[in-house]
Formats: C-alpha cells, sequence, structure tokens
C-alpha cells in the first residue's frame, strides 16, 4: 500500500510539538459575532458561534439564504474579521494576527473551491493550477500541477483557458487548485451551485475521493441536502445563530 | 526570483489575453512622442543655434574698437577655439573720376567660422568657405556700377591696388551698422597693412570670431568678461541678433510646450489604462489574496510587471520615436540647413526616463487600488477596494510633471503658470460637472426611453463619468492648446515680418531735401515708414548722477551710454509702440521725453526723472513723461529716446526713413543714390531674407510637431474611451437578454458618448482658454484674443470623436450575441 504523505497540519505540528496537536480542533472560534451598520441601524450577521472542528473531519454548514454561511465561512478561513470573539486555525489566534500574517496562514494550510469557480481568467488551466504552488516558491509546481490535473481527469485540457472550459470543468480545475498545495483545510461555497444536479454530482465524488487521499479537514457551505449528508457533521444556521450541530 | 519570474509569467500571460495592449499601446505612444519630439526639438535647437551662429560668422565674437591683448588669443587657442579675424572700417574708392564711400572688411584666412559666404557667378550662386585670397578683392555689385568697374579691373583701396575677383552677394555676419551701410569691398587680411589706411586714430573696428566646444566658450567667456574695457563687447547668438534671439527662444518654448502636451495626453492614457487594467485584476488579485499573498507581495507582483512593461514599451518607443524624428528631418530636409546637428544620447535617455517617469506618475495611483483588494470578494463579488487617497498620490503624478515640464522648459515660471491654472480649472470644472450631472438627474422623468438610458448612463456612475470628462478634457485641451499657440505664434512671425517688409533704410538726410524724397518714393508708388528727424546725442546724466555710476557693466544701459544714441521727436506715438507707463505728451510743452522699456530698466529710469544729453557741444535736460514697449523687429525706425516735439529744434538734424522696394525695381536706388549723394542707403534685403527663411523652416517644423501632438491626441483619445467600455458592454449585453433591441441600444449608446465628448469639448474649451491667457500672458508675451471660433469647434469635435470611437468600440454589443459578449467578460 502506498504511504500518503503527511499534509501540512501534520507537518506543522510536528515542528511545533513533535506529533501532538496543541489545540484540540484544527479550526476553532469563540464567540464569533459579526456585525454591519446599515442605514437601519446595526445589523447582526452572525451572534455569539463556538465551532471546534477536528483535523480530518467533513463538516456541512446549512442554512436558508441570508442566515450567514458565507460570513462564517469567510472568518474561519481568514478572508475577513469578525465584529468579536476569535478564530484559531491550528491553534493560532487568526484575530492577533494583520492581514499578511493571516494571508501567511492562508498560503501555508488553506485550500478554497467557490461557486462560481474563481479561476484567473488570462491563465491556463495548468497555469491556473501551478499558481499557488507558484506563490509558495514550489520548483516543482508545473509537474504537480499536470499530475494533479490528470487526476481529475483533465490532462487534455491542460493549455485551455477558463473560458474555453465548460462548468464542470472549470470547477474540476478549481478542485485540482485547491488540492495542489496539499491543505490541511478545504473550504468550499458551494462547489455545485453554479453546475447541473449529474456534473455536481460528479465533483462531489471527486471532491470527497481527494479529500480522503489527503486527509484534508473539509468545510463546505452548501443547500443541498444529500451533499450535507455525505459530511460527518452538519451545522445549521438561522439568522446568524447555530441551531443544529 | 522566483517571485520575480512568476511577475513575468503573468506579464505574459496577461499580455497575451491582450489585457496590457491599450496599456502597453498608451506607453508606446508616450515614449514614441517625447522621444521624437526630444530629439526633434534637441536637434532643432542645435542646429538653429548653429545657423544663429552663421549670422555671426562664429560662436562667440568680441567686437573692439582696437586690437586685443594677445593673451586673450592664446588663452582661446588654449581651450581649442578657432579663430578668424574681421577688420570693418569706411574707406572713399575712387576710379573713374567716380567717389565712394564703402564699408572695407579685411578677413582672414579662417573667416567665416561659420556659415558661408557666397558670390554671383551667373547664372548660379556660388558658394565659398573663405573669403577672397591676397590680391583679390570681392565687392557688392553696386561698387562696379558706381565705379564703372568690372570683374578682373583693378581696385585701389589706400595705397594697395586689388584684382576684383568675386560679386558678392551674401555675407553671414552683414551687420546693421554705419559699417555695413555703404556697398562692400572685401578683401583679405594680408593685404591691410600694404592699404595704409588704417592709422593709429582711425574709426576702425574690429571682430574677432571664436567658434568650438560650448563648455570651453563658456569657459572664455567667463574668463574674458571681468577684464573687458568699456568700448569692447562679448556677443553671443542670443543678444547679438534680438530679433532672431526672440524668434528662436519662442520656438524653443513652442517645441517645450509640444512635449509637455505629448507626455501630459499620454499620461491621461496610462491613467486611463491603468485604471481599466486594475479594475480587470480585483478578482484575480483576491484569488491572488485568497491563495495567500500578501499586500506588498501584490504590490511588488503587478509593480514589477509594470516596470518590466515600461522597459520594454520605452525601448520600442524609443526605437519608433529616433525613426520618426529622422522622417521628421528627412520631410523637412529641403527647409533645414544641409548640416544637421547629430542626435544627442543625452535626448534619447530624457526620452527613456520620461517613458519611465510618466508610467510611476501615472500609474502607480490607480495601481495601488490592487493592494487594497480583499481576499473576501472571492466570496462577496460586489466587494470594491476603497480608492487610493487620491490627492495624496494624484500629487505625485503632477509632481512629475511638473519636474518634466520644468526640465523641459527651464522655466519654472512657465511651470507654474501651467501646472497652476490647468489644476484650478481642473478642480473648478470638476466639481461643475459634478453638479451639473446631478442637477440634469430631474430632467430624467421627463425624457423619452432612448435619450434616459442614454442620460443615465452618464448619471449612473457620476463619479467615473466626472473622471472620464475630465480626462477627455485634458487631451483636448493640449490639442487646442498645441493648435491656438502655434497658429498665434506663426501669426505674430507674419505679422512681425509681412511679405513687403521695409527692406532699405535711408538715413542723412537733409530737411531741405526730406520733402523731395519723400515725393519720389510716394511717386514710384514705394511702400515707405515715417520720416523721422534725428540728432545724433549721448546721454550723461539722470537726476545730475553721471550714468556711467548707474548702470551695471555689460548691461544694455551701459552699451547705450557709451555711444551715441539717435535722439527723435515726434508728436504722435509710432506705430509699433505701446505705452507702459506714463502717458504720451500730458502737455504740449517740450522738453519731455518718452524712454524705451528695457534700457529704462537698465537704467533705472523711472517716470520724472530728469535726464541730460550732450549734443555736439551742447547740453539739454528732458524729464522722462512715459515708458515704452516696442518691437525691433519690424524693420521700422525705432527709437531708445522720443522727445516731445520742440525739444531738440536747437539742434542740426538728418531725417531717417525705411521703405519696402521689389527686386525687380533695384534700379530706382541707383537714381536716389545719385539724387541724394549725401544719402546712406542700408539694404537689409540680405537680413530679412535670413529671417524669412528662418522663420519659414520654424513655422514648418512647428506645423509637424502639431499634427503629431494631434495625431497621439486623437490615438490616445481612441484608446481612452476604449478603456471605459467594460462595463457598457456588460450592461448592453444585459439589456439584450432583457428584449432591448439593437437600434434602441446603438442610439442610447450614441446619446451617451456624445454628450460625454461634447461636455468634455465645452470644459476643454473653458480651460484652453484660460491657459492660453495664463500662458500668453506671463509667458510668451503675446497678445491674448478670445478664441470664439473654439467654442463651436471643440465640443463638436469632443461629440463626434467620442461618439464614433464610443459607437465602435462597443459594437460588439450590437453585432454579437449576448451570451457570447457575456462570456468574453
Amino acid at each position: 500500500m502506498q504511504t500518503q504523505p503527511l499534509n501540512n497540519v501534520d507537518r506543522a505540528c510536528s515542528r511545533q510539538t513533535g506529533g501532538i496537536p496543541t489545540v484540540p480542533g484544527i479550526v476553532t472560534t469563540e464567540n464569533l459575532s459579526k456585525s454591519v451598520v446599515t442605514s437601519d441601524g446595526i445589523l447582526h450577521i452572525l451572534s455569539s458561534i463556538d465551532l471546534i472542528i477536528k483535523s480530518g473531519e467533513s463538516i456541512a454548514i446549512v442554512g436558508e439564504s441570508g442566515s450567514g454561511k458565507s460570513t462564517l465561512i469567510g472568518l474561519l478561513a481568514g478572508l475577513d474579521t469578525p465584529t468579536s470573539g476569535n478564530v484559531s486555525l491550528n491553534g493560532k489566534l487568526l484575530t492577533a494576527m494583520d492581514e499578511d500574517g493571516r494571508a501567511a496562514m492562508r498560503n501555508e494550510l488553506v485550500g478554497f473551491v467557490f461557486q462560481a469557480f474563481q479561476l484567473l481568467p488570462g491563465l491556463t488551466a495548468l497555469e491556473n493550477v501551478m499558481l499557488p504552488l507558484e506563490l509558495s516558491g514550489d520548483k516543482n509546481a508545473k509537474a504537480s500541477a499536470a499530475a494533479l490535473l490528470d487526476r481529475v481527469g483533465l490532462s487534455h485540457r491542460l493549455s485551455h483557458t477558463p473560458q474555453k472550459l465548460s462548468g464542470g470543468e472549470q470547477q474540476r480545475v478549481a478542485l485540482a487548485r485547491a488540492f495542489v498545495t496539499k491543505p490541511a483545510i478545504l473550504f468550499a461555497d458551494e462547489p455545485t451551485g453554479n453546475l447541473d444536479s449529474k456534473t455536481g454530482a460528479h465533483i462531489i465524488d471527486l471532491l470527497f475521493e481527494l479529500n480522503l487521499e489527503n486527509k484534508t479537514t473539509l468545510i463546505l457551505v452548501t443547500h443541498d441536502q444529500a451533499l450535507a449528508a455525505r459530511c460527518q457533521r452538519t451545522i445549521r444556521l438561522d439568522s446568524g445563530r447555530i441551531v443544529e450541530s | 526570483m522566483t517571485r520575480f519570474n512568476l511577475a513575468l509569467r503573468l506579464l505574459w500571460r496577461d499580455s497575451r489575453s491582450g489585457e496590457l495592449t491599450i496599456l502597453t499601446l498608451a506607453l508606446i505612444i508616450a515614449v514614441t512622442s517625447s522621444t521624437a519630439i526630444s530629439l526633434f526639438a534637441d536637434r532643432l535647437q542645435r542646429t538653429m543655434a548653429t545657423q544663429a551662429a552663421e549670422f555671426m560668422a562664429a560662436d562667440l565674437v568680441i567686437s573692439s574698437p582696437a586690437t586685443i591683448a594677445s593673451e586673450w588669443l592664446s588663452k582661446a587657442t588654449q581651450l581649442n577655439l578657432a579663430q578668424a579675424q574681421a577688420v570693418e572700417f569706411s574707406s572713399v574708392l575712387i576710379e573713374h573720376d567716380e567717389l565712394l564711400l564703402a564699408g572695407v572688411k579685411a578677413v582672414s584666412s579662417a573667416y567665416p567660422l561659420r556659415g558661408f559666404l557666397k558670390t554671383d557667378a551667373a547664372p548660379t550662386e556660388t558658394v565659398h568657405h573663405s573669403g577672397p585670397k591676397p590680391g583679390t578683392a570681392w565687392v557688392d555689385k553696386r561698387v562696379l556700377s558706381a565705379l564703372k568697374l568690372k570683374l578682373g579691373d583693378a581696385l585701389h583701396v589706400g595705397e594697395k591696388q586689388l584684382t576684383i575677383g568675386n560679386i558678392i552677394t551674401y555675407e553671414p555676419d552683414k551687420r546693421s551698422d554705419f559699417y555695413s551701410f555703404s556697398p562692400r569691398v572685401m578683401i583679405n587680411a594680408d593685404d591691410l597693412q600694404a592699404t595704409e589706411v588704417v592709422q593709429p586714430g582711425s574709426r576702425v573696428h574690429y571682430f574677432f570670431q571664436f567658434s568650438g566646444d560650448t563648455k570651453a566658450l563658456s569657459e572664455f567667456n567667463h574668463w574674458l568678461k571681468p577684464q573687458l574695457n568699456p568700448s569692447q563687447r562679448i556677443m553671443d547668438i542670443h543678444d547679438d541678433r534680438p530679433e532672431l534671439g526672440s524668434a528662436l527662444e519662442r520656438a524653443e518654448r513652442y517645441l517645450g510646450l509640444s512635449s509637455i502636451i505629448v507626455i501630459l495626453i499620454a499620461g491621461v492614457a496610462i491613467a486611463m489604462a491603468t485604471r481599466r487594467y486594475t479594475e480587470r485584476h480585483f478578482n484575480s488579485t483576491a484569488i491572488l489574496r485568497c491563495l495567500g499573498c500578501k499586500q506588498r507581495e501584490i504590490l511588488w507582483l503587478y509593480g514589477s510587471q509594470f516596470v518590466v512593461l515600461g522597459l520594454l514599451a520605452s525601448t520600442i518607443g524609443l526605437l519608433l520615436g529616433w525613426f520618426a524624428q529622422e522622417a521628421l528631418f528627412r520631410l523637412l530636409r529641403s527647409l533645414l540647413p544641409q548640416q544637421v546637428a547629430a542626435p544627442s544620447m543625452l535626448a534619447v535617455f530624457f526620452g527613456f526616463i520620461i517613458g519611465m517617469a510618466t508610467l510611476s506618475g501615472f500609474a502607480l495611483p490607480p495601481l495601488l487600488r490592487l493592494k487594497k483588494v480583499s481576499p473576501l470578494k472571492v466570496l462577496r463579488r460586489e466587494l470594491e477596494p476603497l480608492p487610493s487617497s487620491a490627492w495624496l498620490i494624484y500629487s505625485l503624478a503632477v509632481g512629475i510633471v511638473g519636474v518634466l515640464i520644468w526640465r523641459y522648459t527651464g522655466d519654472l515660471k512657465m511651470t507654474a503658470t501651467i501646472l497652476g491654472a490647468g489644476l484650478a480649472s481642473l478642480l473648478v470644472l470638476g466639481l461643475l460637472v459634478n453638479v451639473s450631472l446631478r442637477l440634469s438627474r430631474r430632467l430624467l422623468p421627463h425624457l423619452g426611453l432612448t435619450w434616459r438610458f442614454g442620460l443615465q448612463g452618464l448619471l449612473k456612475n457620476s463619479r467615473g463619468s466626472v473622471s472620464q470628462i475630465l480626462a477627455f478634457s485634458i487631451t483636448l485641451v493640449a490639442m487646442v492648446l498645441s493648435f491656438i499657440v502655434r497658429t498665434d505664434l506663426i501669426n505674430d512671425w507674419h505679422k512681425q515680418l509681412p511679405a513687403n517688409a521695409p527692406n532699405y533704410f535711408a538715413l542723412n538726410i537733409f530737411p531741405d531735401q526730406q520733402q523731395n524724397f519723400q515725393q519720389d518714393l510716394q511717386q514710384q508708388q514705394i511702400d515707405g515708414s515715417r520720416f523721422y528727424p534725428v540728432v545724433r546725442g549721448r546721454l550723461v546724466t539722470i537726476n545730475n548722477t553721471p550714468v556711467q555710476q548707474i548702470v551695471s557693466k555689460d548691461s544694455q544701459g551701459e552699451n547705450a551710454t557709451h555711444r551715441e544714441l539717435s535722439l527723435t521727436w515726434s508728436k504722435e506715438l509710432p506705430v509699433d509702440n505701446k505705452i507702459t507707463a506714463g502717458s504720451w505728451w500730458p502737455d504740449a510743452q517740450a522738453g519731455q521725453v518718452s524712454v524705451e522699456q528695457k534700457l529704462a530698466k537698465s537704467l533705472k529710469v523711472k517716470l520724472g526723472d530728469s535726464l541730460t544729453f550732450t549734443v555736439g557741444s551742447q547740453q539739454f535736460t528732458a524729464t522722462v513723461a512715459s515708458i515704452r514697449e516696442l518691437r525691433w523687429d519690424t524693420m521700422r525706425p525705432n527709437f531708445y529716446m522720443i522727445f516731445s516735439p520742440g525739444t531738440l529744434d536747437a539742434f542740426p538734424s538728418t531725417f531717417i526713413t525705411s521703405f519696402y522696394l521689389p527686386e525687380n525695381r533695384k534700379d530706382f536706388l541707383n537714381a536716389l543714390v545719385k539724387q541724394y549723394p549725401s544719402t546712406t542707403l542700408l539694404e537689409v534685403d540680405l537680413i530679412l531674407r535670413q529671417l524669412q527663411t528662418i522663420l519659414s523652416q520654424l513655422t514648418e517644423a512647428i506645423n509637424y510637431l502639431l499634427y503629431f501632438a494631434l495625431m497621439a491626441g486623437f490615438t490616445v483619445l481612441f484608446a481612452a474611451v476604449h478603456t471605459t467600455l467594460d462595463s457598457r458592454i456588460h450592461e448592453g449585453a444585459l439589456m439584450r437578454t432583457l428584449g432591448a433591441n439593437r437600434a434602441f441600444l446603438r442610439n442610447t449608446h450614441i446619446i451617451e458618448f456624445t454628450l460625454l465628448g461634447l461636455i468634455a469639448g465645452l470644459l476643454a474649451v473653458v480651460i484652453s482658454e484660460a491657459v492660453i491667457y495664463a500662458l500668453y500672458t506671463y509667458v510668451m508675451h503675446m497678445e491674448y484674443k478670445a478664441n470664439f471660433y473654439l467654442w463651436f469647434y471643440v465640443p463638436l469635435t469632443g461629440a463626434l470623436f467620442v461618439g464614433l470611437a464610443g459607437c465602435w468600440g462597443v459594437r460588439n454589443v450590437v453585432n454579437k450575441s449576448p451570451l457570447e459578449v457575456l462570456r468574453e467578460l
């Protein structure tokens, strides 16, 4: 049997503590709140969210539109800052870091898959997947990216730009880009939201396969009950509060 | 290094997808134009300076009534300066019982150091680079007819017999002073001693001429100046021939202005193209941020791409600029002197620096916005980064443009005027446009659907519309400035030298001859200027203080106090003279004087001062009643001092006038000379022709520069319209999906773009008039007149051009399927 390489968290943890994680969860939040000031007063988008997500766990965040799912995932990934409360990734307090610190964390630990794919329009499929590796200075970027595109079944589409790819193909490229750095945590925001059910099902299969292979912690936002059911745990949000965990 | 490679790869990928085309084009235009103009201006300037030097036959001339110290000449030798000498004096020639007062000029073998001599060898003229050989003389044609001589005959100058070798038709440094009035006889300096004309005490003028390296000349000039005695003068091109000096100076300023204009136009294009580039990269930047790029890494990533792009575009621009100026010189070959100065590497380098500076000044502010893109934008696409602190950052662009303008013009005042007037107008008018746009919102409910959508196109992003309008305005202003200043400059030159500008001066007309002389001219229907009485006198004291104690050395005032001035009186203010202080004879009393402005300044003379003059052995005093401004280059008699009628009655006077005699009526001159033998006729035809040639060359060059600036302007305007199209194309495609037909969309686009161009055009007129007024009044010293026709043509051009370019740009919305359009965005 082939041995899976250590993922980033294992490596990071090994460096820090000789292999014993120092916190119970890879993602934890404490009394996390987000509110914005509007012309009608203060709007509370998220209130007092406490979460502990363990390494390797798969979590679905579900809820109605406007319940705060995307805001929560944005805060967990360090894309946004909370009004109050804390977020820790791999034991490090994201809320104590500046934007550049959070950027470094994202590069080291996090992968993303978006509903709108978010591929760079001017780059080919291969170049899009190479990009995160190039940013971290990986010399084998091209080979790793090509291998992963092969893994998602796109070896014949390497030199195609996003405009020439179908939605399903674009999302497969996005998956390849998300996994190419072997992230410890993968955030997925409605990954099948823009796809038909058959293509969506293919993508989800692929996502879970890759997740298993890489032992990644998966946090995904979805409306799709079937997809949520495939995760180990479901967190339901309503009006910015956790109503089921 | 890896990061740099990544930046290079991103740049390559962006360029492949066409993202950088407009930005690169704008940059190439900027560098091409600035290099071409910088090179062209530099070469033309140096060519013109060399040609102007030809008017002195040297780069630097010491004029002196006696020979100069030999150590001065050794110093010149030590500085590797080439040297020549010319000695001028008057001598009466007698042949065949005929007498003629001739202006003799003895020249050394190196004469002329600059320019050439021409002699008449019918049917063509022959060009010579040195004067007559020893034993020969070259003479004016008039000498032959007056003394009944022909080529090859003997001519006696003093005790020396010479052979007439050539008829001289052109002498580069022929001057409009006494020695040049009379017909020229040019001899070799080696024959001078043998003539025995020059004796101690003779009135002789020596011209020691030098040419060579600019630095050495300047060192020589500085070394020499303190050692000159009051009767000696150093002349260089700028102060020796004021009429040429001012034409050159203005032309240089126009060249400078053209450069500034092209930089401005290009800057606007770069700013707009970078803004589009930036906006199209918000999403990509958010993804990069999401993937872990830090803010400064983002800036570095894009910044280094821009630097590489700048270097590439500058190199292409340099090459194109080089070819463009070569082509320009080829085009103008027939008009320019045969020897055109070589391109200087400094000018090439300067074009390059300008490219990079313009890029950084105009591209950095929009580019800095990318730094502020939030990674959250990947989840919420509507998040736009805050604009950079605009005032702080645009001051960088203004600063850089300011430095460039200052470097080009070398004129702080001009720089401040342009920047100040431009910025103030922009600020006020930007506010004005904003307010008018807001007000026109009220019109919306009363308009038909097409007009409503057209106007809404402008109103929904009024901030964007204001900046677009201002950007188009700046481009139009630049083009208008280039056009108007050029037209006025050329008109001014034509006015200065009309086709029938006087080409002869008649001096020493005795009072009893004046009326007959005037009648003779009238009978022959010859255009003449007024007859002015002339009394030769010297200014001795100002408010009883000797003038020598008042004036500074080497000033105009100092020169004026060392020689006799031509004093005149007049009841009316002469044409072309303008009173700048005081008034023209407030009362009819004698004893008042009007002083020329520059001399008054140099002599520190104020209204009410009392000036004492000597005429012969007599003295008289007059009070300063007015200060006058006048143009010396009109070829009419002009005076430093004009007295009120009656002041000079006690002194003997002669009359002076100038007139225009066409080429085919030169025989009339002989009749005049015969009838009025005591009158001196001064021919200024050659000077006039030289001046006209130079001015027509400058005019041509300036026309080409204008075409160049206009071409750059239109190209950039087109590119700029293109940078504003994305959101319009997107909206158009959406509208089509909602059922809008092509005609509706086409019409709303026509309305929107035409309005945009029209408003920009109107603004451009207002700003142009303000800048032209400031420029003329404070910098170019030209008369400002409102250009009413601009109010029609500029808005029309703006509306037409922006309308056409805009509709062409969004044609895909109308012609392609909406889905195709949406996918391309």
